[in-house]
């Protein structure tokens, strides 16, 4: 009998113990671990020309890098507000671990940095995302790419980096400037396309 | 006191030591491939680059070899056994089924990835692949046990491990929502997920610890080392190779308490109370046990967060005490069935005249 007793007082003690620490002690204690803060730069962009003629090829070359903690993704987006479809648009070369994806107008993305589908737009225009899933702390990446424009006159490109989970202000790149599509800001570079 | 009771001992029966051999290699084979296969999903998860020699294939591949090698010793020695090892041929034909289905898996694994690009969890290949591990690793359980008087603690927990992986892979893929591809959808609705999982996983945690306990004839000590291998496991194949989750480690390894408690109970006391509460206190350990990928299965119907590797923990813990006490009167119930469909497998009459036939 007093075997039996010992023996379910224990194991009542273990399992207060055992409950107490679960589902009390370790979740405030993990709660308070702060997320981890990527920060998402583009370091460089290189353009083959400031103007181009009408059917000439521009080269663009974007490399982003990540000066935070480890990103469970990283994407470098290049967009060209003046393209509707993605026939000219051709990835020359990368060393992302992904393959780079480029994206049609009609295409669902998310907007204002944040990942839930419930903010989620319509592409007006195309784009490429160029990513790396995990995108760890201090690494770089760069991606070529190249498109012909349609039109003469003003051809822009847009361009601009997000680490997620978007975890705080430095998550994205740049912090300020022109807002696209998806309500996020981006930085722009001009090509003049003249006539042959 | 019977200090016989407490002494483990190794005795196998006539020309036997062949199948016995093989049975261990069949076990250690599917073990290796559940957790290969564990490892796997993490990396996929964690979307690591992967290669055919990546780390974890090279483990799962290792295990299906050793099972193959195993097998092909099982075949020969029932073969060529006498009368004793006739009656030993259910369990040689579930190990052979298990590995064959086991092997014949990979190529339509890699038709299936011909004609559809990338899989989900849930595929047919993968369905027959778990399938395959389970039913070759229950024979290799039940030739085992029939293989000798009494298993060795390591044994019983190299034997029962890779029945317990494995039926908890097949749980995975009816759970989790990792099943949707480009051509196919076979993501369980959410709400079919959660009840799935809150339903399977603790009796299939009760059977495995409480049969271990059983094959053990109730000695101390062999339902914690099974505890504490899947925990091990756990921690090696889904929680360290994800950085962010190893600050969790302490909480995961805090799930031996309750394992070890059920063991006392059922070691110190023969009562239906005792395997009734044994059953109760490890299936309740079951939403902690199964940390981390039951966030995703949960998250869906209680969170509808994107869950980030990073934010795997941070979900986690956000959930635990609202799922908690949800999910605790039917995992209890469940725990309970668990124990008894072991308690009557262990009175069935049937196997007890095997035994002392074999004696």
């Amino acid at each position: 009998m007093l075997k039996a007793i010992i023996l379910t007082a224990a194991v009542a003690v273990a399992l207060v113990v055992y409950f107490s620490l679960s589902l009390y002690v370790f979740p405030q204690s993990y709660q308070s671990i702060e997320a981890q803060r990527p920060q998402a730069i583009v370091t460089d962009v290189r353009l083959s020309a400031p103007d181009i003629v009408l059917g000439q090829a521009l080269t663009i070359s974007v490399t982003g890098t990540n000066n935070g903690e480890d990103a469970d993704m990283q994407i470098v987006s290049v967009g060209f507000p003046n393209l509707t479809t993605t026939d000219n648009i051709k990835i020359l070369k990368h060393d992302f671990d992904q393959t780079p994806i480029l994206i049609a107008p009609g295409e669902l993305l998310s907007s204002e940095y944040s990942d839930t589908a419930d903010s989620s737009v319509l592409a007006q225009y195309a784009s490429i995302e160029a990513f790396n899933r995990p995108w760890e702390a201090g690494k770089t990446y760069t991606a070529e790419i190249e498109v012909i424009p349609k039109t003469e006159g003003r051809f822009v490109v847009f361009i601009k980096s997000v680490a997620l989970p978007h975890t705080w202000e430095q998550a994205h790149y740049p912090q300020d400037g022109t807002v696209d599509q998806q309500k996020e800001f981006v930085e722009t570079y001009p090509v003049q396309v003249t006539k042959p | 006191m019977n200090y016989f009771r407490y002494q483990e001992y190794l005795e196998v029966y006539g020309l036997g030591r062949k199948l016995f051999a093989g049975y261990v290699l069949v076990s250690l084979g599917m073990l290796l491939a559940a957790a290969g296969g564990s490892w796997d999903i993490t990396n996929h998860l964690l979307n690591k680059p992967e290669t055919f020699f990546a780390p974890p294939h090279a483990v799962l591949y290792s295990g299906a070899a050793s099972a193959v090698v195993g097998t092909v010793l099982v075949f020969f020695a029932s073969k060529s056994g006498g009368r004793s090892a006739g009656r030993m041929i259910w369990p040689v034909k579930l190990v052979i089924a298990g590995v064959v289905m086991l092997i014949s898996a990979a190529p339509v694994d890699f038709g299936w990835h011909s004609a559809f690009g990338l899989d989900g969890l849930f595929s047919p290949p993968h369905f027959v692949l778990v399938s395959g591990m389970v039913v070759g690793s229950a024979g290799a359980l039940a030739g085992l046990a029939q293989s000798t008087k009494r298993l060795p603690s390591v044994l019983i927990v190299i034997a029962i491990l890779p029945i317990w992986l494995g039926a908890s892979g097949m749980i995975d893929m009816l759970s989790l929502p990792f099943s949707e591809t480009e051509y196919f959808n076979f993501n369980p609705h959410p709400t079919l997920g959660v009840v799935v999982a809150t339903l399977a996983f603790p009796f299939l945690i009760s059977a495995c610890l409480i049969g271990s306990s059983a094959l053990a004839g109730k000695r101390f000590g062999v339902l914690s080392m099974a505890g504490a291998a899947f925990i091990i496991i756990g921690i090696l194949t889904s929680i360290i190779p994800n950085s962010a989750l190893t600050p969790t480690i302490p909480f995961y390894l805090s799930s031996i308490i309750p394992i070890v408690a059920a063991d006392a109970l059922l070691a110190f006391s023969r009562s239906r109370f005792s395997l009734y509460a044994a059953g109760t206190i490890v299936s309740l350990a079951f939403f902690m046990l199964y940390y981390p990928l039951i966030t995703y299965t949960y998250n869906e119907v209680f969170e509808s967060k994107v869950v980030w590797p990073s934010m795997i923990a941070q979900i986690y813990f956000e959930m635990i005490q609202n799922v908690f006490p949800l999910v605790a009167f039917p995992t209890a119930a469940m725990g309970i069935l668990g124990a008894l469909l072991i308690d009557r497998l262990a009175r069935n009459k049937k196997y007890y005249n095997n035994i002392q036939q074999l004696s």
